[in-house]
């Protein structure tokens, strides 16, 4: 196999010329890096003609903060609360997996308890995290009441992982060998609150989006990608499962408790950006299922199963764990040396390969389509760069 | 000492005729601050709290007249720097800045752009301080900063832009840091005028006020 390495100068090149006063001409057009509808610093250089988009070339490194270079000198419980800026609107789940990882590689046991902590909180930031996704969506599509209603309902989960965690964004929640903090007395009580309370609301988010003729214009039939392209680009979470392909980790390697708890794995049949859309709002009502058969079990034990040792030590080796957050899977790849720091750590996060979608489904399209494809793939920048 | 200024009243009304006498400052400082357009540039984390959160439902930045977020900087005169600046952004940030509408004012906040936060060790890519590209106005710390802390920031601005700017000088502007103390003045007398005004401030005199209230005093 030979790889053609092309510089992007080479490739912004205008290789047609418009030869009458009628004919058309390609030419080149940045989206990003400062572009309210990327969601952040992502950058796109568009080859369009006319309006339509002939290439995506997407630009990376405008975040690049070196993440997995700072892991290498950092002890795996320091290096769980950088997981937290990668993908910040899953930051217990990319807690978990690289807690995942460590207590595989050490053998550390864990009692039911940590596991049922962890599978309801990652569950309720899962819920937050399409809260956020739905109203992005709204707003980029130029609905400005879908981001208020969803931030408005986000804020009661912040409220109730506050009251446990502390933090409102960057949780730092699950640590190798348990969790931080036990939960609080109110937990169960607010979080059964909650889900009543959630419950009608999404049916009004329905009412509200779902049923729009514009948004249906805006979604249905754009962007269309098949389960073939989907796994070839190595896509995963909901824009996988909406190109019909049904792979959940949650079903098919169940971690935590999700081996106990029944739900459902949403999948579309279309792929285009009605189905990625639909398919974040079905998992909000598969995540509510699974929380209902939960929180009444919590069983007694301990939340952390020694006490927190700073320097965990991880065998020599090589070590990959992963799971479902709620873009994607996140992989984690650690050469251990046996020391308390990694060797080498690597993330493989699932913004990164959702991105490289738009390459294969936006040309042909038109601009307006890209900022639909973008808002459904529902991209964390700082997550693509680490 | 006359350190810490305490705010003078600013309208004046004359007696028996409909008029308010002011300052030309006053009235332009006072419009700018409370109409504070920002940009919308939010890089990571601290975008979600700082952009989204604040300017959903709950904290609505709406109150303070700074909803108005507009994409492009020559629209916008408030920058809020949310989230990591790294060194590949870092000409692009300087660009933005230098493409917004004079006067602008800059928010940096979070951690990472007071001084590179997390990042700060180890890190071959980020800037640790978004200070080092461009002037800052107001930090706002946290990791991420509580929707509530922006709102702090957002005031503490507004405040600075009343008592900065005036048509004699422009381009002058109070800072929020005294970098050095002028001579003869030790830290101490600092406090001890600081403690004196809080102090002040914070018991109310009912009867006084209501007296100031019927009888302004003049500029
Ligand atoms: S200060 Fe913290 S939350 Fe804000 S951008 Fe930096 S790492 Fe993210």
């Amino acid at each position: 196999m030979s790889v053609n390495i092309t510089t992007l100068d080479e490739r912004t090149r205008v290789t047609s010329e418009a030869d009458s006063a009628l004919d058309t001409e390609e030419y080149f057009v940045n989206m990003g890096p400062q572009h309210p509808a990327t969601h952040g610093v992502l950058r796109m250089v568009l080859k369009l003609d006319g309006e339509t988009i002939k290439e995506v070339i997407p630009v990376l490194g405008y975040i690049h903060r070196s993440i997995e270079k700072i892991c290498e000198h950092s002890t795996y419980r320091q290096i769980v609360h950088l997981t937290d800026r990668m993908d910040y609107l899953s930051s217990i789940m990319n807690n978990w997996a690289v807690s995942l990882t460590v207590e595989k590689a050490a053998n550390i046991e864990l009692t039911e308890r940590i596991e049922y902590i962890r599978t309801i909180v990652a569950e309720l930031e899962r819920i937050h995290s399409h809260q956020v996704a739905w109203g992005v969506m709204g707003m980029d599509l130029g609905a400005f009441t879908p981001f208020l209603y969803g931030f408005r309902d986000r804020e009661l989960v912040t409220d109730i992982l506050e009251e446990t965690i502390g933090a409102r964004l960057t949780m730092n929640y699950i640590q190798p060998g348990g969790v931080m903090f036990d939960i609080h007395p109110n937990f169960v009580k607010k979080v059964k609150e909650y889900i009543a309370y959630f419950r009608p609301k999404l049916d009004e988010y329905e009412d509200l989006m779902s049923g729009n003729p514009i948004i249906q214009q805006r979604l249905r039939d754009v962007g269309t990608m098949d389960g073939e392209t989907a796994l070839s680009y190595g896509a995963t979470g909901p824009v996988l499962r909406a190109s019909r392909v049904p792979y959940d980790l949650r079903k098919i390697e169940p971690y935590g408790v999700y081996g106990k708890a029944d739900f459902n794995v949403a999948i579309g049949t279309a792929g285009d950006c009605w189905d990625r859309y639909y398919v974040r709002i079905e998992e909000m009502r598969q995540s509510i299922r699974i929380i209902e058969q939960l929180i009444d079990n919590i069983p007694e034990g301990k939340f952390m199963v020694k006490k927190p040792a700073v320097k965990i030590k991880v065998p020599e080796g090589r070590y990959y764990g992963h799971v479902e957050t709620a873009r994607g899977v996140l992989g984690v790849f650690i050469v251990s040396q046996g020391k308390d720091i990694p060797y080498r750590m690597y993330f493989r996060t699932p913004n990164f390969h959702n991105l490289w979608c738009t390459t294969a489904i936006a040309p042909g399209g038109r601009i307006g389509d890209l900022v639909a494809i973008t808002a459904s793939l529902d991209l964390v920048i700082p997550d693509i760069d680490r | 000492m006359g350190l810490v200024k305490k705010e003078e009243y600013a309208f004046d009304t004359m007696p028996g005729v409909d008029v308010v006498l002011t300052k030309i400052d006053y009235v332009v400082n006072w419009a700018r601050s409370n109409s504070l357009w920002p940009l919308t540039f939010g890089t990571s984390c601290c975008a979600i709290e700082m952009l989204m959160a604040t300017g959903g439902p709950r904290h609505d930045l709406a109150r303070f007249g700074a909803e108005v977020t507009r994409p492009s900087p020559r629209q916008a005169d408030l920058l809020i720097l949310a989230g990591t600046i790294v060194k590949r952004m870092a000409p692009r940030l300087r660009t933005l800045y230098d493409q917004m509408a004079e006067p602008r004012y800059v928010i940096a906040t979070g951690a990472c752009t007071i001084s590179g936060g997390p990042f700060l060790y180890h890190s071959y890519s980020t800037i640790r301080g978004a200070d080092e590209i461009i002037p800052v106005d107001v930090y706002v710390p946290g990791c991420p900063p509580r929707p509530e802390s922006l709102l702090h920031g957002l005031l503490t601005l507004q405040k600075l832009i009343k008592e900065g700017q005036t048509i004699r000088k422009p381009g002058v502007r109070h800072k929020p840091v005294i970098s050095e103390i002028p001579e003869g003045v030790s830290r101490e007398d600092i406090t001890a005028e600081m403690v004196e005004l809080l102090e002040h401030d914070s018991v109310v005199n009912i009867e006084e006020t209501l007296g100031n209230l019927e009888r302004p005093t003049g500029i």
